[in-house]
């Protein structure tokens, strides 16, 4: 068992207290605070990551041991694909804040800020560790809340109208969440994942299921931005403050949305290949259009909010094979293959898209605008932005030697070995369009410096957001060795094992 | 190519293969942290790493006939990179191998490499491009690593790298420059994510990565479309129709020097290596393969050098030509014989020298006059009479004159194109079509010369160009080098370079008929000395004097004739006409068929996003109860 589960929860929950209270006395306490939160937190994390081995280990609060094998009371479980999620939620987390520390400067509130930083940080890493659904859903509201605010945090026109529509459609989808698990309880009358799966197997209503799965998929859909469930992304992705933008699109998407989706499907419900087929169309349809929806764009951020939906939507489609190729009980090999490919596409994209939206947010700091056709030529001015974005640029859209091109290559050997050609095709493609609007944002922001459309004023970028940005672009570079394999078989996959054995996860947690 | 590989007897020749990418790319990474302002240092720095190469890569050609390192013997001495438990299984990607084809290539990216870094050492003083010595080494050593490496992956790796070089050695501050940047990154991009698709097919078809151990058999669907994926890239790569539209306007765009060494030869050694590699290694083509590559190597040829002749800017117009001698190549695979293969090798490697020669006097106009329109040139022959003679050495080279080596190497395809009518099926009996249109596409060629070569060196010079002067000497070396080579390559490429050179890489074969290079070298030699003789004795003096002539009207005192006007009758027929105003607008240019369909549906699919909240919260709801009556 590993002690410092309930730390992931707890540190930052008090962090966020903390700041609130002291940050009153103690002027500039909050970032340091929120800082000192994260960096402990990026510690345990990546601790948890490599000396935890394939087993789970599982904390259970308050001590309350299971009776006659059913558990009580609340637990939390960390495994080889929560961990995973964790290590990006407080490295980005970690990055963002120091980012902050210079881009919110602008800002009145810093405690508010941090505060619901630290709090959004807790809720996610609740949703990851939670063993429940019940918990799963608070976290998430935990998560929820306190991201509308810090969407809202510029109290602008635009930022409270993207708050008000992020607000009723994250609602709805709290709602149908929500319902999802009354129905859940009612039938097998026990809230534990684990445990759920254990009343699963022994007998079920299958339509009864169906729409207890179809309400989940559609609620954690919307959490997830996965079309046509993402209409509030673009606008809350953007309107957000730049560190905001990147935990938002570099994290909170996966471990509220896709992270839950993939832990439900596999690990609670039994995989059917009908559902399979809906997530893996779902995953596809988002990648497709989504792409299509990025290139039309002229605001950056609004062109890396699409993109985001695009991405997210090969990490979908990839589990998806995965999923169908376990329903259907034939070639493991290339299921576990796909799924890996997936989880590694999350990872990456939670590294290059947070870069990116640091980089966006720096020429904002610096040039006052967003929109890419008032720039051009700030390769000059902004040499360490213009480099990182350029690394993030390609890591994107799958250009060797970044990581991002390893994840593609990964997802679309897998689509090819089974069978799905057309995947493969779509995924090829996608990944096409992906680099051309990024070597347009490339273009009009860095280089094309048109006498017409000089920009007057340059602020200088401050140090800690260049640090930031330069760690994560190396981060993108050095993601790319979890591609040999043998580092891929000690990390990524096996992530991907626990998915695709179905009883593993209830039976270690439920110890039968 | 098809000879068994033996495996190495000496491992510490093998080491060279790995330092041959390790060195450069080292440099190239050191380089990127030193300030700009020591440019000279740099390029001094660079030129040195890139001679070091330059020794192995020689080493490596002339040792033991055939290397590969897979086996065991690969984890013993030339398994690369760190030697330890780290990468495990990932040895098996790291496999580097050499044999006939992939160490011509690698010493002829070396002789080029470090021709063009000698030239830029002046050039880049008054072009800058941001880090151009770093990326420089950046691009040798991924080179000799696309070339080098066994495994597919690996190959996919350095290939890509090189797409990124690409894209970083061309400046980008003004829109034109910015815009073909673009275009050529995502075109190259495009290519390498069609390349991964044909490669996963092959990785499922055969279980194996390794260049070495597939051969499959273009039958089935797969095997057609993992043959045609892998095309794309080495065409994109090349330049060949209908991949080829970033190659004018990089060109264009770019520095000379940036131009003279990745579209000019190693894009060109490297794609049509990978052609070879497909066509000769990878797959066994079948007629319908054969045919494919026989009418997009015609197109390429006729298509480039007809855009070429309409050109103004000598940079695009050889940047078309570029495109156009790829033809020739492709036609050579095409045949699938082996004189075919040994044609299209023989005239990669007669390109690479010419047409990167052919930049380098560009660049050396461009430095010297500040010019890139033909029409703003002219008779600058007395003032870079250096730069002059090769010029017109590379133009007659390109051109296919005897006894230059582009006449070799064309000739040898010809021949190819004959043997191959002897055969059966529908491309061998249209052997003729293929023959004639080559033919003509060299006679094009020539025409557009005359363009370049008049325009810019003859004619009257204007009083302007009284101040120029010939580039200084680190700049023309490098091209006397190219001609000189070029010369050689043609006198002798019977006798000793197909022999010596290209046979080991193709295989051997006889020529049909008969043929001896230096015999047609000394005719040519002895008629033009006849000539001079029978001017001299018969002591012609009765001549007379007259001014200069354009199509019978006497040429008027005050203007030097544009050449540039000979060529405009030819684009005013009428149908040519149309078909070149489109062409203008860049109606066949795939890069801006497909972005118009792109933003066409982008433009679609954005306004269904009006911003309202009921509609979007509508979406929500629809989606649900699609799913529920979908999986109900």
């Amino acid at each position: 068992m590993n002690p410092l589960i309930p730390l992931f929860v707890a540190v930052p929950l008090a962090g966020a207290f903390l700041i609130m209270i002291l940050g009153r006395f103690i002027p500039f306490l909050n970032r340091y605070l929120a800082a000192a939160v994260l960096l402990f937190l990026a510690f345990i994390s990546f601790w948890s990551l490599l000396t935890e081995g394939a087993d789970a280990s599982v904390y259970r609060v308050g001590g309350w041991e299971p009776v006659n094998g059913v558990p009580i009371g609340i637990y939390m479980v960390h495994d080889s694909f929560s961990a995973l999620v964790l290590c990006i939620i407080s490295l980005i987390g970690l990055l963002s804040v120091i980012y902050s520390m210079s881009y919110m400067a602008g800002y009145t509130s810093g405690d508010y800020f941090y505060a619901l930083f630290c709090l959004m940080t807790a809720g996610m890493n609740g949703v990851v560790l939670s063993g429940d659904i019940f918990n799963i859903f608070v976290f998430l509201e935990i998560s929820a809340i306190s991201s509308y605010a810090l969407v809202a945090f510029g109290v602008g026109k635009n930022e409270l109208e993207a708050t008000l529509k992020y607000q009723v459609m994250g609602a709805i989808a709290s709602f149908l969440i929500l319902f999802a698990i009354g129905f859940i309880y009612w039938k097998a009358k026990t809230l534990n994942i684990a445990d759920i799966r254990v009343a699963y197997e022994e007998g079920h209503d299958r339509s009864y299921y169906l729409l207890v799965q179809l309400m989940l998929l559609t609620g954690f859909g919307v959490k997830a931005a996965v079309i046509p469930f993402h209409a509030w992304l673009p606008d809350a992705h953007s309107s957000a403050p730049s560190p905001i933008s990147a935990m938002l699109s570099g994290v909170l998407i996966k471990a509220v949305g896709i992270y839950v989706i993939i832990r439900l499907f596999f690990n609670m419900f039994e995989i059917t290949e009908g559902i399979s087929v809906l997530i893996t169309t779902l995953g596809a349809v988002s990648m497709v259009v989504g792409t299509f929806l990025a290139i039309g764009q002229w605001d950056i951020k609004r062109l890396l909010a699409y993109s985001s939906i695009s991405q997210m939507g090969y990490v979908v489609m990839a589990v998806g094979i995965g999923m169908i190729l376990t329903a259907r009980g034939v070639k493991s090999d290339v299921a576990a293959l796909a799924i890996t490919g997936g989880i590694f596409h999350m990872l990456n994209h939670a590294a290059f898209k947070g870069l990116l939206f640091l980089n966006a947010g720096a020429i904002e700091y610096s040039v006052g605008t967003r929109d890419l056709r008032q720039m051009g030529g700030l390769a000059e001015t902004m040499p360490v932005t213009s480099a990182t974005s350029f690394i993030g640029s390609l890591s994107i859209s799958g250009i060797p030697p970044f990581n991002g091109f390893f994840s593609k290559l990964i997802i679309i050997v897998a689509a090819v070995m089974g069978h799905f050609y057309l995947l493969a095709v779509l995924a090829a493609l996608v990944s096409i369009i992906t680099l051309a609007y990024f070597m347009k944002f490339q273009r009009y922001a860095f280089y094309d410096r048109q006498p017409g459309k000089t920009v007057q004023k340059i602020k200088k970028v401050p140090a800690p957001m260049l640090f930031s940005m330069i760690v994560l672009a190396l981060v993108c570079l050095l993601l790319s060795l979890l591609a040999l394999p043998s580092l891929r078989d000690a990390i990524l996959t096996p992530a991907a094992d626990l998915l695709i054995d179905q009883m593993k996860y209830s039976s270690q947690i439920t110890g039968m | 190519m098809n000879e068994p590989l033996k495996l190495i007897a000496d491992t510490s020749e093998c080491l060279y293969l790995q330092w041959l990418i390790i060195l450069p790319l080292a440099a190239g990474l050191l380089l990127m942290a030193v300030p700009d302002r020591l440019m000279l240092l740099k390029g001094l720095f660079a030129l040195a790493v890139s001679l070091v190469a330059g020794y192995l890569s020689v080493v490596i050609y002339t040792s033991s006939p055939l290397m590969t390192a897979h086996g065991d013997m690969a984890r013993q001495g030339c398994l690369t990179f760190l030697h330890s438990d780290i990468l495990g299984k990932a040895g098996d990607y790291l496999t580097l191998t050499i044999d006939g084809l992939s160490k011509l290539i690698v010493l002829f990216i070396s002789i080029l490499g470090c021709l063009i870094l000698l030239y830029s050492l002046a050039y880049n003083r008054s072009v800058r491009v941001k880090n151009y010595y770093p990326w420089f080494m950046v691009t040798l050593g991924c080179a000799y690593g696309a070339v080098l490496s066994d495994n597919l992956l690996l190959f996919i790796i350095f290939w890509g790298i090189l797409g990124i070089t690409l894209y970083k050695l061309i400046p980008g501050k003004d829109e034109e420059s910015s815009a073909a940047a673009k275009k050529t990154m995502i075109l190259i991009g495009a290519s390498d994510t069609i390349m991964l698709l044909g490669m996963a097919i092959l990785w499922k078809m055969t279980g194996s990565l390794s260049i070495d151990n597939i051969s499959v058999e273009t039958t089935s669907l797969l095997a057609v479309t993992a043959f045609l994926a892998l095309l794309v890239g080495s065409f994109t790569k090349a330049g060949a129709f209908p991949f080829h539209s970033w190659v004018p306007d990089y060109t264009q765009g770019a520095p000379a020097t940036s131009s003279a060494l990745l579209p000019a030869s190693l894009d060109k050694l490297l794609g049509i290596y990978f052609l070879a590699r497909i066509t000769t290694s990878l797959f066994v083509m079948s007629q319908g393969m054969k045919l494919i590559l026989l009418i997009i190597g015609v197109i390429t040829i006729i298509t480039a050098v007809m855009m070429a002749l309409m050109q103004h800017n000598f940079k695009r117009l050889l940047g078309y030509h570029a495109v156009s001698q790829v033809g020739y190549m492709v036609v050579g695979f095409g045949l699938g014989s082996v004189i075919g293969v040994a044609a299209g090798l023989f005239h990669m490697i007669n390109n690479a020298l010419y047409k990167s020669g052919l930049f380098l006097t560009a660049g050396a106009v461009e430095r010297q006059t500040g010019q890139s329109e033909i029409e703003e040139l002219g008779g600058l022959a007395k003032a870079m009479p250096v730069t002059f003679a090769a010029s017109l050495i590379f133009a007659m080279s390109i051109s296919g004159v005897p006894p230059f080596n582009g006449f070799a190497s064309k000739w040898m395809i010809y021949q190819g194109i004959i043997d191959f009518g002897t055969g059966e099926g529908v491309a061998s009996s249209l052997w003729i079509v293929w023959l004639g249109l080559a033919v003509l596409g060299s006679a094009l060629t020539l025409a557009s010369f005359i363009k370049f070569v008049g325009g810019i060196f003859l004619g009257r010079a204007d009083k302007a160009s009284s101040r120029i002067k010939e580039v200084p000497a680190t700049m023309w070396i490098p091209m006397a080098v190219l001609a000189l080579i070029c010369i050689f390559f043609g006198v002798f490429a019977t006798e000793i370079v197909v022999p010596r050179l290209i046979a080991p890489a193709s295989g051997t074969f006889f020529f049909s008929g008969l043929w001896s290079s230096s015999f047609v070298s000394l005719l040519v030699a002895v008629s033009i000395i006849t000539g001079v003789l029978v001017y001299l004795a018969a002591g012609i003096k009765k001549y007379r004097t007259e001014d200069s002539f354009i199509g019978g009207e006497r040429i008027q005192d005050q203007t030097a004739y544009p050449t540039v006007e000979f060529y405009k009758t030819f684009m005013e027929f009428g149908f040519v006409s149309r078909i070149y105003r489109k062409a203008e607008n860049k109606a066949f240019d795939i890069y801006n068929l497909s972005k118009e369909a792109v933003l066409w549906l982008s433009d679609r699919l954005s306004r269904a996003h009006t911003g309202v909240l009921p509609g979007y919260v509508l979406w929500i709801c629809a989606g649900l109860v699609i799913m529920l009556l979908i999986m109900i």
